[in-house]
């Protein structure tokens, strides 16, 4: 007795690969928008901090004189200072310690 | 300047006299600057660098600006000022917190430390008035100050310092041969830019003994300078400085 296929299934098949084709390319272009996203983000994330003036480009240091002066009392090391004449009682005097 | 208006007390192991009636910030400036730098305190940063048997150490960012100071003092002295006082000065590397030296070179930055600490001290005074520790002062405005074996002058800017053998004998040493130096002066009177300027001035001088007068004078460092015998000899840049003019007839 042959056997006889419900009227429709093939079709039914056919049906069935198709919406899963489509959940493939579905699927495929959610991670392509993800993984687009994650390098949009991460380009966008170096850039600000390279370019942007709000953003620190160094690592950050410890608080201390600032070089200008660090400088400055480097240049005067050999540098003389301004004396005059005493003109009333010294309140104070130089001496060896 | 009046005298009435000057507080005294005992800081770094000195005299302190500081114009005004507070102690504060003074004070607490000198004894910050004890507390990293005195070598009678085995808990201070440099008693624990100069303990450590490491060749390079971790430092913080004052001690790191300090040596180098020095060691631009050395270099600048031809290191007749030298932080090691063995003349080993070169040996030692200083970058950003980072310290290199040889295991076992001791560093003795009393060199430049008192002088540091009254700029500091001076510079964070309300006003108009002066620091000074042992006889090492700076000013913020005309101060006028007694000197060695009588006289004194007006102190218009910066710092005067004093060194030489009269308070602790021959503490100032050679450091070519190591040995404490054998100078015809027995004290010797700069004035600088900064008390710094004028405490390093005042020790080459005194460390390069005849020649001292002229080193300071090419510099244009007024020096003064007591001999051993009591006579005061004054370089040109002094005396033309402290020259009181005579009116004209």
């Amino acid at each position: 007795m042959p056997v006889s296929l419900p009227t429709g299934t093939l079709v039914a098949m056919k049906g069935s690969s198709r919406i899963e084709l489509a959940r493939g390319r579905a699927r495929s272009a959610k991670t392509a928008i993800g993984v687009l996203t994650a390098v949009v983000f991460g380009v966008a994330f170096v850039g600000a901090k390279v370019h942007a003036p709000g953003h620190t480009k160094g690592k950050a240091k410890s608080l201390g004189a600032p070089s200008s002066f660090e400088r400055a009392v480097k240049r005067s090391i050999a540098q003389g200072g301004q004396i005059a004449p005493a003109v009333q009682p010294p309140p104070v005097s130089s001496s060896t310690s | 300047m009046s005298a009435d208006l000057v507080n005294r007390f005992c800081a770094m192991g000195c005299a302190v006299a500081t114009s005004g009636d507070f102690r504060t910030p003074a004070a607490g400036v000198l004894e910050s600057w004890e507390e990293a730098f005195s070598l009678f305190r085995a808990e201070s940063e440099l008693s624990r660098v100069n303990a450590s048997p490491s060749r390079v150490l971790h430092v913080s960012q004052l001690f790191s600006s300090t040596l180098e100071i020095a060691l631009d003092v050395a270099a600048e002295t031809d290191g007749l000022v030298d932080p090691t006082l063995c003349g080993r000065w070169t040996e030692i590397v200083v970058s950003a917190q980072l310290l290199s030296r040889p295991p076992g070179l001791a560093l003795d930055l009393n060199g430049v430390v008192k002088a540091l600490a009254v700029d500091e001290a001076a510079a964070a005074l309300d006003g108009p008035g002066f620091v000074s520790v042992g006889g090492d002062l700076a000013v913020r405005g005309p101060v006028d100050v007694a000197l060695p074996v009588g006289g004194a002058i007006r102190v218009v800017a910066g710092g005067l310092a004093t060194s030489g053998t009269a308070s602790r004998g021959a503490h100032l040493v050679n450091t070519a041969t190591g040995l404490p130096s054998e100078s015809p002066w027995e004290q010797v009177t700069a004035s600088g830019a900064t008390c710094l300027a004028a405490d390093v001035a005042a020790k080459t001088g005194f460390l390069l003994g005849t020649d001292g007068p002229g080193w300071l004078d090419e510099r244009g460092i007024p020096g003064r300078f007591v001999a051993l015998d009591g006579e005061v000899v004054e370089n040109p840049a002094w005396a033309f400085a402290t020259e009181v003019e005579q009116p004209c007839m």
